[in-house]
């Protein structure tokens, strides 16, 4: 069919453009990152540096502690922001899923409501540091704002509420599995893909995460990656308002370069491009509804 | 059925998220070691120096808190080094937290909103200073430096110290620095003299069009004169040169004007001839072309061997910090007179925020900065022998096998602290400096407003909705790029119609009760 190999060969260039589209920049970021910076400012940027300098990361890793450590910091919160995230997400998803759990309304109304309003920075500043103590801790990475999110719950809850019969849930409670049991050992191993997706959710949310940083750390050593990256960004941004204020403009002479930027950016990228693929394999499995007899 | 066993799970998941939260460990307890009050016993005992009775004084632990770029790695050190020199002079410990520009605002607000103790922090009219008076987050110092400022008293003029007041109180404490602004341009020193350029005869922005004609002749790959979106020479010797700004939207005040007038900038002649001569100058090609997009600065062009000079605010010794920056030799030339006003003697300030529990301790601490040589540049520049090492009286260079780069404490904002006139003078510098500071700031011409501090709250919509069109018209007039004889006009009417002179009645109401206050 020629209309159908026309549609294909259409496609075909869409996702080739699609592709293109997210792939180059991050190209063009990393060959900046490798280009001489006197180069930049004479030619701008381009996929194919005149010359080539390998000074930005040079410069970055005089101070390797500085990055090692936010590494370290970023990796740990979210591998155990994910894991804390995936299972209290799944333990308050589950029970208002069941149509036969007595507080259902109200506890689902209690996650609803705090998806629509929230009582603003400030109180919730509050709350983190003063009544739960967890100012300049890396557990204030890890909580607030993160580890458990209104609308994850209710993705999840849908899940569990649409694509697991209550037959097998019922037939395993006559087998005499306990309720906790049932939870473990049939519904989660039923759950992968909507396990996947909150999870994959979870970590790029942990990954990117640079305002808890910025609100409860005056440690420096604390910092997440992207926070470091993203203070230099704000830094710039600020400065180059008040451009017309002599020592702001002093103070702009001292920032990383263009390069040195570009650098972090490729840096801070690291190893959560690796996330999406690893989850993959959990989103093709087919959702499994066989096991119980019609 | 199992209703039961299912809201243990519920509660469970409840209970666990909570149960985390309180297992985080505790931070150590901020406060002081026990003084909760001020200690007011001791301050009727201590006399201005605080050397002789810091005995006599509870141990207290001051924070100060302000923006800066790095937080240096040896920090701890540092701030041990000064905790140490403290308990003796005041019998203080000190927290230095140096906050990002960027993070400043939201950091400080969430402080102030948790009311966690915090004895000094950085302010200044273009940085928040004015809210923060308004909301009654600072508190007067006037009292406190009667008593315990009496060194910094004795080093900043009484002039800047008035022209600091909000309200006719201080609000801050400035420090003494240039007091005072220069316009002009910097331009490359090797073709300065390569085409025997005079620059003593430079005295105003048209004598520049001769020596932007030898250069676009002689030299075709370098642009003239490099600008940048917000800031070229037009806008230099505007704001603050011929005109003080007068804080915050539109409505100035001429400089050689005797009466306390709020005018239109945009409307003036000055305005007209300096834009048109930006445009005569861009036609010819002497300004770069992108001038009105270029959100670079403008010594980066300079450093890539593109350009030639640029517009600048300047200061003494301005000239080697250009020269560090573009890292070529520069020379510069002034424009106009220095030109003292409002946002000059409120540039850099200490405050002291309400939530301090020792403010008297805090200004002990701040009269330190202005009379004590040791403690200042300590906290400039670190530790002697491992953060610089003395290179003469007064001069310092950094240590064998360090350099700005790798050096442990690189706050470099000597412009913010106490007395700079006291700091020491990098070796790369003129050692003459702070002589020239204090010329400069004696030759400098005070505006008839000084001390005037505008307050925009009643007009805010007015201010964005022209701040707008100021975005849209200011950086192709700056530039030169538009034509300001077409554009002018159209610029004036929509700033009309975003509320100019709304704002412009205002400021003149506020600098009238202004001038009545003061007896101006």
């Amino acid at each position: 069919m020629a209309s159908s190999n026309k549609t294909h060969w259409l496609l075909h260039v869409l996702f080739i453009f699609i592709a293109c589209s997210t792939i180059l920049p991050i190209i063009l970021v990393f060959m900046v990152s490798i280009t001489d910076e006197t180069t930049i400012a004479q030619n701008g940027y381009s996929f194919l540096p005149q010359k080539i300098s390998f000074e930005a990361y040079r410069y970055l890793f005089l101070d390797s502690m500085t990055i090692i450590r936010a590494y370290g910091v970023t990796i740990f919160i979210t591998v155990v922001g994910t894991l804390g995230g995936l299972l209290l997400t799944a333990l308050l998803a589950y029970p208002i899923s069941r149509k036969d759990f007595p507080y259902k309304n109200g506890l689902t109304f209690f996650v609803f409501f705090t998806m629509l309003f929230n009582g603003g920075l400030v109180p919730w500043y509050l709350v983190f540091t003063k009544l739960i103590p967890l100012k300049d801790t890396v557990w204030s990475l890890v909580i607030p704002g993160l580890l458990l999110n209104g609308f994850f719950v209710l993705i999840m809850r849908t899940f569990f509420a649409t694509s697991i019969p209550m037959a097998i849930i019922e037939s395993a409670y006559m087998d005499g599995a306990s309720e906790s049991k049932i939870f473990v050992q049939i519904v989660i191993p039923l759950s992968t893909p909507v396990l996947a997706t909150v999870g994959l959710f979870n970590t790029l949310a942990y990954w990117n995460d640079w305002f808890n940083s910025l609100v409860f750390l005056s440690n420096s050593k604390l910092y997440s990656l992207q926070y470091l990256l993203n203070k230099i960004l704000l830094n710039i941004q600020f400065l180059a308002q008040n451009s017309r204020n002599t020592n702001a403009a002093q103070l702009m002479a001292t920032l990383p370069t263009e390069t040195v930027r570009m650098a972090m950016a490729i840096i801070g990228i690291g190893p959560i491009v690796l996330a999406y693929p690893f989850f993959q394999k959990y989103f093709v499995k087919g959702l499994t509804v066989g096991a119980v007899k019609g | 059925m199992f209703k039961k066993k299912l809201f243990t799970l519920a509660s469970t998941a409840l209970v666990f998220s909570l149960a985390i939260t309180a297992c985080s460990s505790a931070p150590k307890e901020e406060t002081s070691a026990g003084t909760t009050a001020p200690t007011k016993e001791a301050a009727a005992t201590s006399d201005a120096k605080g050397a002789s009775s810091a005995k006599d004084l509870k141990p207290y632990k001051l924070v100060m808190i302000f923006p800066s770029g790095v937080v240096p790695k040896d920090l701890q050190a540092v701030q041990d080094e000064m905790s140490k020199y403290l308990t003796e002079k005041i019998n203080a410990t000190i927290e230095i937290r140096p906050i990002d520009w960027g993070a400043w605002e939201n950091k400080k607000n969430l402080m102030f909103a948790s009311g966690e103790q915090f004895d000094l922090m950085f302010t200044a009219s273009w940085y928040g200073l004015g809210q923060e008076v308004a909301k009654g987050q600072i508190i007067p110092l006037d009292d406190l430096i009667d008593k315990y400022g009496q060194g910094i008293k004795s080093v900043l003029d009484p002039a800047y110290v008035e022209g600091g007041k909000l309200n006719g109180k201080s609000y801050g404490v400035v420090a003494n620095k240039e007091f005072a602004a220069t316009k002009g341009v910097v331009m490359r020193k090797d073709l300065v003299d390569k085409y025997h350029i005079d620059l003593s005869a430079i005295k105003e922005l048209k004598d520049l069009e001769p020596i932007y004609k030898t250069i676009k002749e002689n030299e075709p790959n370098i642009v003239p004169l490099q600008v940048k979106n917000d800031r070229s020479p037009a806008s230099a010797i505007l704001g603050y040169g011929m005109f003080d700004m007068l804080g915050d939207g539109p409505g100035v005040l001429d400089r050689e004007s005797n009466e306390l007038k709020v005018i239109d900038m945009f409307e003036t002649q000055k305005f007209m001839d300096t834009v048109k001569l930006m445009h005569k100058w861009y036609q010819a090609g002497y300004i770069n072309k992108d001038g009105a997009t270029n959100k670079d600065s403008e010594f980066l062009a300079v450093k890539a061997g593109k350009a030639f000079s640029y517009g600048e605010s300047m200061k003494p010794g301005f000239d080697m910090q250009e020269t560090r920056n573009t890292g070529m030799p520069m020379v510069t030339a002034e424009l106009t007179k220095p030109y003292t006003t409002t946002g000059d003697t409120t540039s850099a300030m200490f405050a002291i925020p309400n939530t301090s529990k020792d403010p008297e301790r805090a200004m002990m601490f701040l009269n330190l900065l202005y009379t004590d040589k040791t403690l200042l540049n300590m906290l400039d520049w670190g530790l002697e022998g491992k953060h610089y090492v003395k290179a003469g009286d007064n001069i310092i260079d950094y240590p064998q096998g360090v350099d700005a780069a790798t050096v442990g404490y690189n706050l470099n904002l000597p412009w913010m602290f106490g007395n700079q006139l006291n700091s020491y003078i990098w070796k790369t510098e003129d050692p003459k400096i702070w002589d020239k500071y204090k010329e400069f700031n004696s030759s400098a011409q005070k505006s008839i407003a000084l001390g005037f501090v505008f307050d925009p709250e009643k007009v805010k919509n007015e201010i964005a909705a022209t701040n707008n069109v100021m975005t849209q018209f200011t950086g192709g007039l700056y530039t030169g790029t538009i034509d300001p004889e077409k554009y002018v006009p159209e610029f004036v009417s929509k700033m009309k119609a975003a509320g100019m002179d709304k704002i412009i009645a205002e400021k003149q109401r506020q600098l009238d009760e202004w001038a009545k206050a003061n007896k101006k």
